[in-house]
């Protein structure tokens, strides 16, 4: 296969971002499931938008979709699916971080299990997750000749799906 | 043999006072299932909505049925000016026995004394005039200043980093909460917590 020094880079760095992120997912899972759920609850029921029914749902639910998410992120399997999904999980979490430090909420970030202040730093945490999460879900989604060949190797390879193996 | 002896008995009046202290500021039964450690500051909005609002709630439901074993730990942030002033007063007054009613009276007119800086003027209300010197005095005191410091080292060891945090402890697990507070969602977990042997 053909592939640019540019290409080479963009897809170790699809490796690193699916791989740190999915343990990253993973352990944000962990840090909840180990504590009783209620604990979970009262971090997000601090964050004031949902009744509480709905919050002793997404108590329940969410570190499990965090666990699920963070192994297909590993494992590498369903790329589209899993990065539209972790942007948007994350989307939504950083407007609400964002939404509650704007506030001057003092309340828990309820991220990695209790006991951490949504501050500064938890933001730019959660902001470079977002990014790296958006960048994957835009490899996901380029054009399958565009993820493989640059312009140059596409003018050498006219159709690279013909010819995979082909030698330059 | 005899050094051994000479440092249990060096030790014994530090063991004795501390003792006595986490007493004078700790409410129910010693030896009840829970334990909250409740890290606090006097100047902090969000700990004078729990000690108005959730905190009468939790000592009837849990501490005065020996339930939970409540111990106040002060944690003034340093962007409140007043804030270890106001600590210093009300463990002074913890050693005259009067850690809740100085609790009260700063977290009920917090906004007045936060603004005119009369913390001591403050505390002294609900104090007698002999009661009131002591305080005075026993503030400045390097025992009870230590006390506080005691109090926020122990916080950061916990990784205490917003007021007010409350240390759940069960079974020797901790479970830190801070911030606001569904008394609801709180209740359940302490009574799950309870039931969990």
């Amino acid at each position: 296969m053909t592939s640019s020094p540019s290409n080479k880079i963009l897809t170790v760095l699809v490796w690193l971002a699916r791989l740190a992120l999915g343990g990253i997912f993973i352990y944000a899972a962990w840090t909840k499931l180990r504590d009783p759920w209620l604990l979970f609850a009262m971090s997000i029921d601090g964050y004031k938008v949902l009744p509480q029914w709905a919050v002793e749902v997404v108590a329940r639910t969410l570190p499990w979709f965090e666990l699920a998410l963070g192994l297909i992120l590993v494992t590498g399997r369903l790329p589209k699916i899993s990065s539209v999904a972790v942007s948007a999980l994350l989307a939504v979490f950083f407007t609400l971080m964002v939404r509650a430090y704007v506030r001057g909420d003092t309340i828990a970030c309820g991220c990695f299990g209790p006991g951490e202040q949504i501050s500064a730093l938890t933001l730019l945490r959660d902001g470079s997750l977002l990014v790296g999460a958006l960048f994957l879900a835009a490899m996901a989604f380029r054009p399958k000749k565009a993820r493989f060949i640059s312009a140059a190797d596409s003018a050498k390879l006219p159709d690279f799906e013909a010819a995979p193996h082909r030698a330059e | 043999m005899k050094l051994p002896v000479y440092l249990l008995l060096a030790t014994l009046p530090a063991l004795a006072a501390t003792g006595e202290i986490d007493r004078a500021k700790a409410f129910g039964n010693p030896s009840a299932p829970l334990t909250i450690e409740l890290f606090s500051d006097f100047q902090c909005p969000a700990c004078r909505q729990l000690h108005m609002q959730e905190l009468p709630l939790i000592m009837r439901d849990f501490v005065n049925t020996g339930k939970a074993y409540l111990v106040y730990k002060e944690f003034p942030l340093p962007m409140h000016s007043h804030s270890r002033e106001a600590a210093a007063l009300a463990c002074a007054s913890a050693r005259v026995g009067k850690y809740e009613q100085v609790a009260d009276v700063l977290f009920q007119t917090q906004p007045s004394w936060e603004a005119s800086g009369k913390v001591f003027e403050t505390v002294a209300s609900v104090l007698t005039p002999a009661e009131q010197k002591k305080v005075q005095t026993l503030s400045k005191d390097p025992g009870v200043l230590s006390e506080v410091e005691r109090d926020m080292q122990e916080g950061n060891q916990e990784r205490v980093n917003q007021t007010p945090t409350m240390l759940i402890i069960r079974n020797g697990r901790k479970y830190p909460i801070g911030g606001s507070l569904n008394y609801d969602l709180l209740r359940r977990f302490f009574d799950d917590l309870i039931s969990k042997q």
